[in-house]
């Protein structure tokens, strides 16, 4: 068989098919009403963009993407649509109105967006280094930009307890 | 100030101004006052009297006409003068109105006597002579018209005197509102003769009429106009029934306005912008024939009805129908004199039936003669002499004046207005004679009351009731016998009358006649003068007398002989009499009108455009303005979704807008 | 096809996705999934313009990263206010959350 596809048409075909999978895990993440459709629907997204910051050339941020979002983020909320019992019983009508008014204001965003990315003139910087390794990005963490890291720790501490008290305030006081 | 230095003005400006200012304080400090408050007015008016004098006599031998004037409003270049004109027409007039309401007023301290609106009375009674005065001598039409509304609200107010009366304040309204029709066509010609002449001065109109310096379409049109101001104030066809109903105000003031005085202005009015209608001959033929349709059918209603006041009513229309007729027929000397006379013997016949109807508190004529009214002599010979006057018989000033117009209508080239003439001064003689046989010979002769009653008949004569013979009694006497004189004496001035009413006119008619040689005018100015004289026309006066005593002989037969049966020829058809009593169903007309027009189609158009387009407009903004809060309620709604959706919506539009 | 535009435009797409589901699902998860698509359409936008505009690419990772981090933290902390808003509306129709009406 005479393939006369190079390897860059199939890098590009991939590239479109990986795009495809995080629009429409996307798309199944907002449109059907099932919710459990919807947390597969995230997950699926959340991988097609890991692959998409692969074309952009982070392997780090691939990884991290998936570590986070799809092992931990999607776990969490499907841990919570479990927790929520009789989410059968409540699957109300759509109205119309708020739906179309909806897709109207994100339309307009979308356009509003998508013309000032595209009429801008984008201007990239004059010395661009080559760096793409994840020592530089330990390195930069932990001495330019130590200060972002501790605060986001401190972040993740702080919403640690805040969803345990949230969650199990009223438990607390019965007890 | 001038004004003191010159003793005719000076004489004008008190006469002409007294009278208000004696109304003014009437009306603000003396109303309590009743005495007071006569006094007040009987001296305004009596000095106005003594300035009309003074300025008859002083200037009636004045060649031309003199003018005072001064300015009282200016308007880029148009003034607006306020001032006194002295001709010999406007000084006869003077005369005639200082002379009745001098004469008026001094009665109605007689007959108004006791009534709680003394005060009020004498104020409008001062009122009026001012007005009627200032608009006699104004020496422009605005002016005039001024004093012509002024003259209207003196009539309205004194006719609704007795206002506590249904009937009264609605003839007051229908008077009112009945002569504003003709003044709003007064009005409209005033306006288009100002636009088109640009100046409304009465001397500045004679001079334009008479040089041709107008266009024929421009005098014809505002001339019409004009005369639907003649055809309100003086009680002309289609606008005659309100005089009939103006009779609910005291007698006194129907002597003074409505025979002699304001219903007089319309005709005053006429003649004073005579060369003006004279200049076009569609204007006049028009007033000849109202004029002739208002004589005839007013002649008819007098001679059914049994009310007293309504009958010399009927016959002021008639009578100012008659004056019209001589008027516009171009005898301008003929309609004057006869203005004159009718003022003198038509007040007088008010003023007599106001003391029978004092003394019997009643206005049919059955009645007064039945309680014995024939027995009061004086009131009763005054009144033959005033209704033999208007019949037109020798030697009473009436013969003079209506052989005047009725040589007038002879020299007319249409002589059916003349046999019109005739036929009226027949009926008119009816009518009268009726009304004094009535009197004079009530059906089954006088009622015999208690004896209180017939003791006073036992005196009968002067000593009529010796407790009336106070004050009251001769102040209603000597004016009535001082206009009854004035009646028998009147008319044997007729040579020099004419001659000065006519030196005022003669003067402008021969200046045109000499620069143009009009035939038109001169033709005019010859047949008034030859119809004053009446004279060769031999046959039209055997005509005429015999007409007139034609008239009364067959009412006596009627009503005044012995075993008559006052019952009339119009009983017999008593289809026709009850046309002739509901006023030719004029009354029933108009009322229809005004219903269908008024009532039906502006009322009900304005009521709909009420409640419709107003409240609804108003309503619909309310609604209007919550639906819309309700349209963006949602956004407080507590739904952050919604909140969201706006925000979002917003800053893309923003974000457009800025990109494109 | 290998320009910053594309990565744009689809950046835009996932959060123009994202906002929709913001606005329009009552289900109050479904709602907190829309806004991790909008985050992630956000972060997509550091990493094209890291890659393409940035002098440092290690810069970019870290904000990247970050934001990672920080939609972790805001997940968790939704999830439990879910929880303790179902305890009491018993229900997770973010339409019967009305109490700050009018």
């Amino acid at each position: 068989m005479n393939l006369s596809v190079g390897t860059e048409t199939i890098a590009q075909m991939a590239f479109w098919i990986v795009v495809g999978i995080a629009l429409g895990g996307a798309a199944l993440a907002v449109f059907p009403r099932n919710i459990l459709y919807n947390v597969l629907g995230l997950a699926m997204g959340l991988a097609g963009v890991a692959g998409i910051y692969l074309y952009l050339g982070s392997f780090f941020i691939a990884m991290m993407q998936l570590l986070i979002y799809v092992g931990a983020i999607c776990i969490a909320i499907v841990f919570a649509i479990m927790l929520s019992r009789p989410l059968h019983l409540e699957v109300p009508k759509r109205k119309v109105p708020k739906v179309a008014m909806a897709v109207l204001a994100s339309a307009i965003f979308m356009v509003a967006m998508i013309m000032m990315a595209l009429k801008t003139k984008w201007v990239p910087a004059v010395e661009r280094s080559t760096d793409w390794s994840i020592d530089t990005i330990g390195h930069l963490l932990l001495t330019r930009y130590d200060m972002v890291f501790e605060v986001i720790s401190l972040v993740l501490l702080v919403a640690i307890i805040g969803a345990i008290l949230t969650a199990g305030y009223s438990r607390r006081l019965t007890s | 100030m001038s004004l003191f230095k010159d003793p005719v003005l000076l004489a004008a400006a008190l006469g002409m101004s007294l009278p208000f200012l004696s109304m003014a304080i009437i009306l603000i400090f003396t109303r309590h006052n009743q005495r007071l408050s006569a006094t007040i007015s009987l001296s305004a008016v009596l000095t106005s009297f003594t300035c009309a004098l003074y300025l008859f006599i002083t200037l009636h031998a004045a060649g031309a006409p003199v003018q005072y004037t001064t300015t009282w409003l200016i308007a880029d270049d148009m003034v607006v003068a306020y001032g006194y004109l002295f001709d010999p027409l406007s000084l006869l007039m003077l005369m005639i109105v200082a002379t009745i309401a001098s004469l008026v007023q001094i009665y109605s301290l007689g007959y108004m006597a006791g009534d709680p609106g003394f005060s009020r009375y004498y104020a409008f009674q001062s009122l009026f002579a001012w007005a009627m005065m200032n608009m006699v001598i104004a020496p422009n039409m605005l002016q005039l018209f001024i004093f012509w509304e002024l003259v209207g609200l003196a009539s309205y107010l004194l006719i609704g005197f007795y206002f506590e009366k249904q009937s009264a304040s609605q003839a007051g309204k229908k008077a009112f509102v009945m002569t504003r029709f003709g003044d709003l066509g007064f009005f409209l010609g005033l306006i288009i003769l100002f636009l088109g002449f640009g100046n409304l001065g009465i001397l500045d109109i004679h001079h334009a009429a008479q040089t041709h310096a107008l266009p024929g379409y421009l005098i014809t049109l505002s001339a019409v106009l004009i005369f639907g101001g003649v055809i309100g104030k003086s009680a002309q066809f289609p606008l005659l029934t309100w005089l009939p109903d103006a009779m609910e105000g005291p007698t006194p003031v129907s002597a003074l306005l409505h025979s002699a005085t304001m219903v007089a202005a319309g005709v005053y009015m006429f003649s004073r912008i005579f060369p003006f209608f004279a200049a076009s001959p569609d204007a006049m033929s028009m007033a000849l024939t109202i004029g002739t349709i208002t004589m005839l059918l007013a002649s008819t209603m007098a001679m059914v009805t049994y009310d007293l006041k309504q009958v010399w009513a009927y016959s002021t229309v008639s009578q100012l129908g008659f004056m019209v007729m001589g008027l516009a027929a171009g005898g301008y000397y003929a309609g004057v004199f006869h203005l004159t006379t009718h003022a003198g013997f038509k007040a007088l016949l008010f003023l007599c039936s106001g003391i029978f109807i004092h003394e019997y508190h009643t206005n049919d004529m059955r009645v007064i003669g039945k309680k014995g009214g024939r027995t009061l002599t004086i009131p009763m010979v005054c009144m033959t002499v005033g209704a033999l006057a208007l019949s037109g018989i020798f030697p009473f000033s009436g013969f003079f004046s209506k052989e005047a117009i009725l040589g007038v209508l002879g020299n007319y080239p249409n002589k059916i207005f003349l046999i019109a003439g005739l036929v009226g001064a027949l009926m008119t003689a009816y009518y009268s004679f009726r009304l004094i046989f009535f009197i004079l010979f009530p059906k089954g002769g006088i009622e015999k009351h208690d004896a209180h009653h017939e003791e006073g008949h036992g005196h009968g004569h002067e000593e009529h009731g010796g407790e009336h013979h106070g004050y009251i009694f001769w102040c209603m006497a000597v004016p009535v016998m001082l206009l009854a004189g004035l009646t028998l004496v009147l008319g044997f001035f007729e040579a020099p009358f004419e001659h000065f009413i006519m030196s005022g006119q003669a003067a402008e008619v021969h200046h045109a006649a000499a620069v143009h040689g009009a035939a038109a005018h001169d033709a005019a100015a010859a047949a008034a003068h030859e119809g004053g004289h009446g004279g060769g026309h031999l046959v039209l006066l055997i005509l005429a007398v015999s007409c007139a005593v034609g008239g009364i002989l067959f009412s006596w037969f009627e009503f005044g002989k012995k075993g008559a049966a006052q019952e009339g020829f119009l009983a017999k058809f008593p289809k026709i009499s009850e046309l002739f009593a509901q006023r030719w169903y004029m009354d029933a007309f108009l009322r229809k009108a005004l219903d269908t027009a008024v009532y039906c189609g502006l009322t009900s158009t304005f009521t709909r455009n009420d409640r419709r387009i107003i409240d609804g407009g108003i309503d619909g903004i309310c609604k209007f303005t919550i639906g819309s809060g309700r349209l963006f309620s949602f956004l407080q709604s507590g739904m952050l979704q919604y909140n969201l959706l706006i925000m979002i919506g917003a800053v893309g539009l923003v974000v457009i807008y800025f990109l494109v | 096809m290998n320009t910053l535009g594309t990565y744009l435009v689809i950046a835009a797409v996932l959060f123009s996705l994202g906002l929709l589901g913001v606005l329009q699902r009552r289900n109050l998860i479904g709602m907190l999934i829309s806004v991790e698509l909008m985050l992630n359409g956000a972060n997509i936008n550091f990493m094209a313009f890291n890659r393409f505009l940035a002098p440092e690419p290690a810069v970019g990772q870290i904000v990247t990263l970050f934001v990672m981090g920080l939609a972790a933290a805001e997940a968790a902390i939704g999830l439990s206010i879910i929880l303790a808003l179902f305890r009491t509306m018993r229900s997770i129709n973010v339409e019967r959350a009305q109490q700050l009406r009018g």
